[in-house]
């Protein structure tokens, strides 16, 4: 294919790509007389109010907050305990035909439609007080992540040669320190992707959050940006607004880590 | 879910062949420890006295849940505020979109979780609740009512229904007040003065009009969504035609020729109306008529609000407001906000003080003063206010007027069933143009069948 | 792996104290696994046997839950709706994605941003972009219907017709979860081995050649993981609909999760909404296994 068309398609496929989200932060800077006033590329009397509306009615502060901290701290327990877990799948061989098992059944768990653990789940979190708290959310956010970490780590993990840590352990090295010390360091570009598809996953996640919250107190942005799609009034203006709070946070980081990306994949995830 | 014994286990038993102290004893296992046995015996509605009382000391907090309505911002900017600067009591206000609440609030209502003390509730959630021991029952609180109160806009709340068909098991019970009426919410006509010169009062006066209108001008804006939106659409056309959403002996009522024909003259608008309009919702269907786009349509009344707001219309004194119009009758839709206290409330004298406070005279003509749906007719019908706000005596014409929904706990299951049956109606003729009877005959039928089905699944009726 | 034969090989004794053993390890996994997924199948499947009467549960009452399903004719629509919605956008995305894939593999300019722009879609909430297309489908703020009319064509009521709420529903699917194809494609093509690759190019043999007898067969493993994947994922969809289309109109976009949320949370009947799911999940485990079979054959 000559370069020409080559750029062009591509060009064309990140116009494809981008429109959505300039049509929204468009409509997110009009007046709300001028939303419904026609089709204009871009807003010609801009005004800032909808955001303002969603940070001084709508708790989006709050929201931000929730999801800030109950993605950070979720991840990172999830990211510890499932790469634990991981490190004891790939280096031992373990009684029950655990090795295999443990990985189906992580698979099974993300297989498990979300609106089948909803119920359960909210009479779980009822009986422990933790509804509508950022706790309840985090548990269960760090254990639904925990099945997706085992799954991308032990194959990350299984590429990286025993030989590295046992030499460690010859020179004295407990298996744990040898762990943080060694293998963990070799794996980080694989921690790393893992982390990044764990915080998206984590900070998109609706349904389960919009089930178990009921205030400002505990809800995510997801769920604060559904609150302003009304069955009986939508308003536009802040809607839009709300949608680009919503993504802007995600799409930061994700060009932040986008060398990661491609480069954790390739290591070992999809072999 | 729950392991409470509320009226409704009660009800079921009895048709079960359980004997009530099974029952009980059930309900008791479960929750007796934490509850006590004094609101257990109060949530089963059976004990002749209540013990409870609200008493005067009402104080601390409450928190209060709603859904987000242009309707509530008034309810939600002033009054509470008001309310703690006169009692000293603190109100909390959480609100989120109207599905999501709905299931937010039956869910904690279930749990008891105590999250909130007063659940704003769309009023065919009333039996439901009320059924599932979710709301307390205000008679046993003894919360006082004001009489003043409109009739129709007051019986939304009781369960079991003071008028119309019952759950078989409920049928001997004596109704009580499980909800407050808060707004006297109830669709009314919206015309533009530029077209009609004289008040239209019947289907066919719109329709005069609307033949004559080309695009961008339609004649009649309405809402399209399947399940409960386009309801609001067909019913007061269905009450005006002389049909019934469910017969007193709960058989389906809008299958016959006063059903079909109300559908009919849905489906002669389609020329009409704007393009889309099968996915329109309030958002979208207002707006054509506050952007002077439509010469008319029925609405809720919190859209009135709008109507004089220039950042939001370009018709700035040119909607006027009257009764839904006429067929055979003028039976608009009622659709009340309405309040529950929550059985796991933790401040119920507050939630009860509250209520009454907001009822009340006093606040119910101020709250009138913001151009509001209330609920006494007094407020409603005060001239000094209803020349500042032209729609309050419209409403409460039209409240006088208003034809209930169904009530039973399976109202929003009968909602979806006929509401997907009439949006698929209305997107077939919109496809076809033409043998409007026969779409609407067969898409009636098969939704009158469904609920059929449906209500004897459950047991409950027949 | 059968248990006895796992039972003989000996485990490995743990090295480095206590703290290490292997089982110790695994606990706190197991324990966080067990909390989201053991008690809620447990739930789940107990309610799918109860019977609910307006949100109370009244004893067990056998299969009769699942009898209903099967006779709902709005539970069979949503699986052929389900079925339907998975197969097109699975394999739209699967194509794109590999076209896009080796488009950027390639040695261009820019490939970084150009990279990071393509995967953007996939890392915003559904939920948000759900609310994206509704900007644009909009009849009264959208662009749709302005674009049509610009070019002199009736405006397509994008949202009000079955067909075009369908294919308006795949697209934004297809939209947000191509790049999840492209992404996984794109790393199985970096590490493809390139020596029978050149090998074959020395030899004379043409682009489209070399693809379909090199480096599709080479693929086929990462796309089948790819394909899985997002048919999990796929089979799930709630979000964009709920935001977009609630299911409408009439039923034509109502997904089993659109159908399974309403009968759980707007009907309160819990006892189908789980036997639902729960017939959902084994069509899923069995579409699996299938999967898994296939990977194997393809993998030796």
């Amino acid at each position: 294919m000559p370069r020409i068309a080559l750029y062009s398609t591509l060009a064309a496929i990140l116009g494809i790509a981008f429109f959505p989200f300039w049509w929204m932060l468009n409509t997110s800077f009009k007046q709300p007389v001028d939303i419904f006033a026609g089709a204009t590329l871009y807003p010609h009397r801009p005004t800032t109010d909808n955001y303002h509306r969603l940070f001084n009615t709508y708790h989006f502060g709050s929201y931000l907050q929730n999801s800030v901290v109950i993605v950070t701290v979720s991840v990172a327990v999830s990211l510890v305990i499932g790469t634990l877990a991981a490190y004891a799948l790939t280096r031992f061989r373990l009684r029950f035909g655990l090795n295999q098992s443990a990985l189906v059944v992580a698979l099974l768990v993300r297989m498990i439609p979300g609106i089948l653990l909803v119920i359960p789940l909210y009479i779980t979190l009822a009986k422990w007080g933790l509804l509508n708290t950022r706790l309840g959310l985090i548990l269960i956010y760090s254990g639904l992540n925990t099945s997706f970490v085992i799954w991308m780590m032990q194959s990350f993990l299984a590429e990286i040669p025993r030989d590295i840590e046992e030499a460690a352990m010859v020179d004295g090295d407990s298996r744990l320190s040898a762990l943080r010390r060694v293998v963990i360091p070799l794996a980080a570009p694989g921690l790393a992707a893992t982390a990044i598809f764990s915080v998206i996953a984590t900070y998109n996640d609706f349904l389960i959050a919009l089930s178990l919250t009921s205030t400002p107190d505990a809800q995510t942005v997801p769920v604060g940006v559904s609150t302003l799609i009304g069955k009986i009034q939508i308003e536009f203006g802040p809607m839009a607004a709300a949608g680009v709070i919503g993504a802007l946070p995600i799409v930061i980081f994700a060009l932040l880590v986008q060398r990661h990306f491609v480069r954790g994949l390739t290591l070992g995830a999809v072999k | 879910m729950t392991e409470d014994s509320g009226s409704i286990e009660r009800g079921k038993a009895k048709g079960r062949g359980y004997t009530r102290r099974q029952v009980m004893a059930r309900g008791a296992l479960g929750t007796g420890a934490a509850f006590g046995l004094g609101p257990l015996l109060a949530a089963c509605g059976s004990s002749g006295s209540s013990t409870t009382t609200t008493g005067g000391a009402a104080s601390g907090s409450i928190t209060i849940g709603s859904f987000t309505d242009p309707a509530m911002v008034p309810f939600r900017d002033v009054f509470l505020k008001k309310f703690t600067a006169e009692t000293g009591i603190q109100a909390k206000w959480h609100e989120t979109n109207y599905n999501q609440w709905y299931q937010n609030s039956k869910t904690d209502g279930l749990q008891k979780t105590g999250a909130y003390d007063i659940y704003v509730m769309d009023d065919n959630w009333v039996p439901e609740f009320a059924a599932g021991g979710i709301i307390q029952s205000m008679d046993k609180l003894g919360l006082k009512v004001n009489p003043d109160i409109l009739e129709k806009g007051l019986d939304q709340g009781y369960w079991p229904p003071r008028s119309g068909p019952r759950l078989k098991a409920f049928a001997n019970d004596a109704p009580q007040l499980y909800a407050l009426v808060i707004i006297d919410d109830v669709e009314i006509l919206y015309y533009n003065k530029d077209y009609f010169p004289t008040p239209p009062v019947t289907w066919d006066d719109i329709y005069n009009i609307a033949k004559t209108t080309k695009p961008p001008l339609y004649g009649w804006t309405a809402r399209g969504v399947k399940g409960n939106p386009i309801m609001q659409t067909y019913l007061p056309l269905l009450n005006a035609y002389g049909g019934h959403f469910a017969n007193d002996d709960w058989s389906p009522g809008f299958a016959g020729p006063e059903g079909v024909g109300a559908l009919e003259r849905l489906f002669q608008f389609i020329p009409y109306m704007p393009p889309g309009v099968a996915s329109f919702d309030t958002s979208q269907e207002t707006p054509v008529m506050l952007q002077g786009h439509a010469t008319a349509m029925t609405e809720y009344t919190g859209t009135a609000h709008g109507v004089d707001d220039p950042k939001q219309s370009k018709v700035v004194g040119k909607i006027d407001f009257a009764a839904t119009p006429k067929q055979v009758i003028s039976g608009p839709a009622i659709g009340t906000f309405i309040c529950g206290i929550a059985s796991g409330a933790k401040n119920t004298p507050a939630a009860v003080k509250f209520l009454e406070w907001f009822t009340s005279e006093k606040v119910q003509k101020a709250f009138a003063e913001t151009g509001s749906a209330s609920v006494t007719g007094t407020a409603l019908r005060d001239p000094a206010i209803a020349a500042k706000f032209r729609w309050l005596p419209a409403i409460a014409d039209a409240v006088d007027n208003s034809i209930p929904k169904p009530r039973t706990p399976d109202e929003p299951k009968m909602e979806d069933l006929l509401g997907t049956a009439l949006n698929e109606a209305l997107v077939q003729a919109i496809q076809q143009k033409s043998g409007y009877t026969q779409i609407a005959q067969s898409h009636l039928t098969t939704a009158a069948n469904q609920i059929t089905a449906y209500l004897t699944q459950q047991g409950t009726y027949f | 792996m059968s248990e006895t034969a796992a039972k003989k090989r000996r485990a490995r004794a743990p090295r480095g104290g206590i703290l290490a053993s292997p089982y110790l390890l695994l606990l706190p996994a197991a324990v966080a696994l067990a909390a989201v997924s053991v008690y809620p199948l447990y739930y789940g499947f107990r309610a799918s046997i109860t019977h609910y009467l307006y949100g109370r549960e009244f004893g067990t009452n056998g299969l009769t839950n699942y009898r209903i399903i099967w006779h709902d004719t709005f539970f069979r629509q949503a699986m052929i709706t389900t079925a339907k919605y998975v197969v097109l956008t699975v394999s739209i995305e699967t194509l794109l994605g590999l076209g896009l894939a080796l488009l950027v593999s390639r040695e261009i300019r820019f490939s970084g941003p150009i990279r990071v722009g393509l995967i953007l879609p996939m890392t915003i909430a559904p939920v948000v972009v759900g609310v994206m297309w509704r900007l644009l489908y909009d009849s009264g703020v959208g662009v749709v219907d302005p674009l049509f009319q610009a070019f002199g064509l009736n405006p397509p009521e994008v949202l009000a017709s079955n067909n075009s709420a369908f294919i308006s529903v795949v697209l934004v699917d297809v939209w947000e979860w191509t790049p999840l194809i492209f992404l996984i494609v794109l790393a199985g093509l970096q590490s493809l081995p390139q020596e029978p690759l050149e090998a074959a190019l020395v030899d004379g043999a043409g682009r489209l050649r070399l693809f379909f007898d090199h480096t599709l067969p080479l693929l086929r493993p990462v796309l089948l993981v790819a394909i899985v994947l997002r048919m999990i994922d796929a089979i799930g969809t709630f979000d964009q609909i709920y935001v977009l289309t609630q299911g409408g109109p009439g039923v034509s976009t109502q997904l089993i999760s659109i159908y399974a949320y309403n009968t759980a949370f707007l009907f309160t009947q819990y006892g189908q909404a789980a036997a639902m799911l729960i017939a959902l999940l084994a069509m899923v485990l069995l579409l699996m296994i299938v999967a898994v079979r296939m990977m194997r054959r393809v993998a030796v």
